[in-house]
């Protein structure tokens, strides 16, 4: 291996790279917009929902309880003149939400010392929207029993709230988050661990697949072949530039999920952003494969495409792979990205050490070993 | 040296049940310009691209400056020079920028680069377009620009495949000025091309068709084989026209009269028959002389029918 020749590979590497006002769009744009949407989006707030609100009690107590839901922006809140209207609005989807505060809330507030019925309202959802409803009655749940010290000492014991079901919730405090595509149940902290095996498995192929089938196409392939420059320089010439703009993005996708959805990794973040450089070249060489293997640039993308979706299936990226079947969980151990993601989450929610982790770090790296070495003979390849 | 720069024997590429080339003995001198024709499709770029070690043939054998191209393909590439079908320039990067990137995977940089490419930068009129984007480049300058991108590590052998393909008549010719230039200066170059009258530009014309060598041999031959040779036409004054027979006495076949002069039917030019008309020009001030040669055009149109006369597969 020539050091210059290297280094001439990768300087026009990166010339391509962020001449290219596409490219560099999609290298910023995707991290930033997959980490906001699974993060934040899709794993925590339910906003502006609309709430349907009988209130039958008319009482201090009940007012106040309103007010409380209206003050948070999770509800819109309409009045309706009865539950039966309530009823008819969740049916016809006017509403995703019903409250019904009884006619005696009141009085059971007052009769609510210890010993005593607690205080109770309705709260009706859409069952056929299950997971929005999810959501909804963990908010109603934590938003009810937040006020519900504050409705005097009538309501002392949040545990067995004014809310059917709300045991479930715990505590009173602090905001059970359901995610509409987290069927694990885990907040935005799981999601965003995910979302760098997403984006670093998606994007680093997407970008790498029309990399060589471009050159070829080009020409440009063919005249590197032909020049000194020896296969595995011209693969470490597209692994070493895209490697670091992928450990940029990272870096990047750390400090924004960090900033603006407060996630920060729990264990070391040297540790993450070193195994995720290192999984960005497994994946890149995995791009980098497709695109040498492919004749056109579209059955590049093609390829990278049809991967991607059992990197969504398969990878526990948003469906636990412990809940799925023995022979899809062994498909699902031979994708990097599952090792890969199982690391993320050990880093990101549990501050794993290395000790712990060990058996997926070591899959990675025969992985990566074998990509890149196969990767290296494709480019070499003479038809 | 006077072994040949490039040797293959019983070059063979067949795709599947497809054979793209088969059975090729090619041998070509130091120093000259080999003609490789054909028709689109025949076979061309398959073997240039066999010859300079990117596709691995089949069967035969390959010899390229005493290098095993077939087991070292590596070995000849410090040696060779080569521009494809698609000139390989990149996208986006100006031509500046592209000739320091292949200079650099040659190990030319610094001064060494910066004398090397004033000279090409010179020599192929590139000057006004060193920091154009390769994409917004004409076709003429692109091709000068990757020959000159080809030749900046001053490669012994240069394999050119369709070099002007896509250019006008204009910046073709300039084009071929240059790869005379560089045979003078000791190179030697491989080129294909589907223009049949770029043969006369070359010392050797191999000519391929369907995957096989139809002819081999340099383009004087080919026409005296296969044409009708050269027709002079002397227009000359009944006064002068004995001086004129008198020069050309002893010339075979013997001059015709014609209505206005002289007419003179040669399978060859040689030089000695030039001296006499250049004498009998001098002695009769009035006679104008046109002398037309057989276009390579037909010369292959013929050898391509006394092929398909001999050849099962029947006409192309």
């Amino acid at each position: 291996m020539n050091r210059r020749r290297l280094w001439t590979l990768v300087r026009r590497e990166i010339q391509a790279t962020f001449r290219d006002p596409f490219t560099v769009t999609i290298l910023v744009s995707v991290p930033i917009g997959a980490l906001l949407l699974f993060g934040f989006i899709l794993a925590t707030d339910v906003k502006h929902l609309a709430l349907g609100l009988y209130d039958g009690s008319r009482s201090a107590a009940s007012r106040r309880l309103a007010a409380d839901l209206a003050a948070n922006k999770t509800f819109d809140i309409t009045a309706y003149p009865s539950s039966d209207a309530i009823g008819d609005a969740l049916g016809s989807g006017a509403i995703s939400v019903g409250v019904v505060i009884p006619a005696d809330f009141d009085d059971d507030t007052r009769r609510s010392r210890p010993g005593a019925e607690p205080p109770r309202i309705q709260v009706l959802y859409d069952g056929g929207e299950a997971a929005l409803a999810g959501n909804a009655e963990a908010f109603v749940n934590s938003l009810l029993q937040a006020s519900a010290p504050a409705l005097g000492d009538q309501a002392r014991d949040p545990r067995r709230s004014v809310v059917p079901g709300a045991e479930r919730g715990g505590g009173g405090i602090g905001v059970v988050a359901r995610a509409v595509f987290n069927p694990g149940l885990e907040g935005t902290p799981f999601m965003v661990a995910g979302t760098f095996g997403f984006v670093l498995s998606f994007l680093t192929t997407l970008i790498t697949a029309v990399s060589i089938v471009n050159e070829k196409l080009a020409g440009t392939f063919e005249q590197l072949q032909v020049t000194p420059a020896t296969s595995i320089e011209i693969l470490l010439g597209k692994l070493l530039p895209l490697g670091a703009v992928f450990a940029f993005d990272v870096a990047l996708m750390v400090v924004i999920a960090g900033l603006v959805l407060r996630v920060w990794p729990e264990g070391s973040a040297l540790l993450f952003v070193g195994v995720s450089a290192y999984y960005v070249l497994i994946s890149l060489a995995l791009g980098l494969i497709f695109s040498a293997t492919s004749a056109t640039a579209a059955e590049a993308v093609q390829k990278t495409v049809l991967f991607s979706i059992p990197l969504v299936q398969l990878s526990g990226f948003l469906f636990p792979v412990r809940n799925m079947p023995t022979v899809v969980q062994w498909l699902a151990n031979l994708l990097p990205a599952t090792h890969y993601i199982k690391i993320s989450r050990a880093i990101y929610l549990r501050a794993e050490g290395l000790g712990s982790m060990m058996p997926d770090l070591l899959f990675l790296f025969v992985c990566g070993v074998g990509l890149i070495y196969y990767a290296r003979r494709v480019i070499e390849a003479r038809a | 040296m006077n072994t040949p720069i490039i040797q293959a024997h019983g070059l063979t590429k067949r795709f599947g049940d497809f054979t793209a080339v088969d059975a090729l003995d090619l041998s070509v001198e130091r120093g000259s310009i080999f003609a490789f024709l054909g028709a689109n499709g025949s076979g061309k770029s398959t073997t240039i691209r066999m010859l300079i070690g990117l596709l691995r043939p089949t069967a035969g054998t390959i010899e390229v400056d005493g290098v095993d191209v077939i087991r070292r393909p590596r070995r000849v590439r410090d040696h060779i020079g080569y521009m494809g079908q698609k000139v390989s320039l990149y996208q986006g990067l100006s031509l500046r920028e592209n000739v320091e990137f292949y200079a650099g995977l040659y190990g030319l940089t610094g001064e060494e680069l910066e004398r090397r490419w004033t000279a090409l930068r010179e020599r192929f009129d590139l000057g006004a377009f060193e920091k154009e984007r390769s994409e917004d480049l004409s076709a003429g300058v692109r091709q000068r620009a990757g020959l000159a991108v080809a030749t900046l590590h001053r490669p012994r052998l240069l394999f050119l495949d369709e070099p002007t393909a896509g250019v006008d008549v204009h910046n073709r010719a300039r084009f071929w000025e240059i790869i005379q230039e560089e045979a003078e200066a000791g190179v030697t170059v491989f080129v294909t091309t589907h223009f049949l009258e770029e043969a006369d530009y070359c010392d050797w014309v191999s000519f391929i068709d369907r995957g096989r060598l139809i002819a081999n041999a340099p383009p004087e031959e080919l026409r005296s084989r296969f044409s009708q040779g050269y027709r002079i036409d002397i227009d000359v004054t009944a006064e002068e026209r004995p001086r004129v027979l008198q020069r050309l006495d002893g010339a075979i076949p013997a001059p015709e009269l014609t209505a206005t002069g002289l007419r003179v039917r040669l399978p060859k030019l040689e030089p000695e028959f030039l001296g006499r008309l250049e004498q009998a020009a001098k002695e009769a001030p009035g006679a104008r002389i046109a002398i037309e040669q057989p276009a390579m055009t037909d010369v292959f149109r013929r050898v391509l029918a006394s092929v398909a006369s001999q050849d099962p597969r029947g006409a192309p």
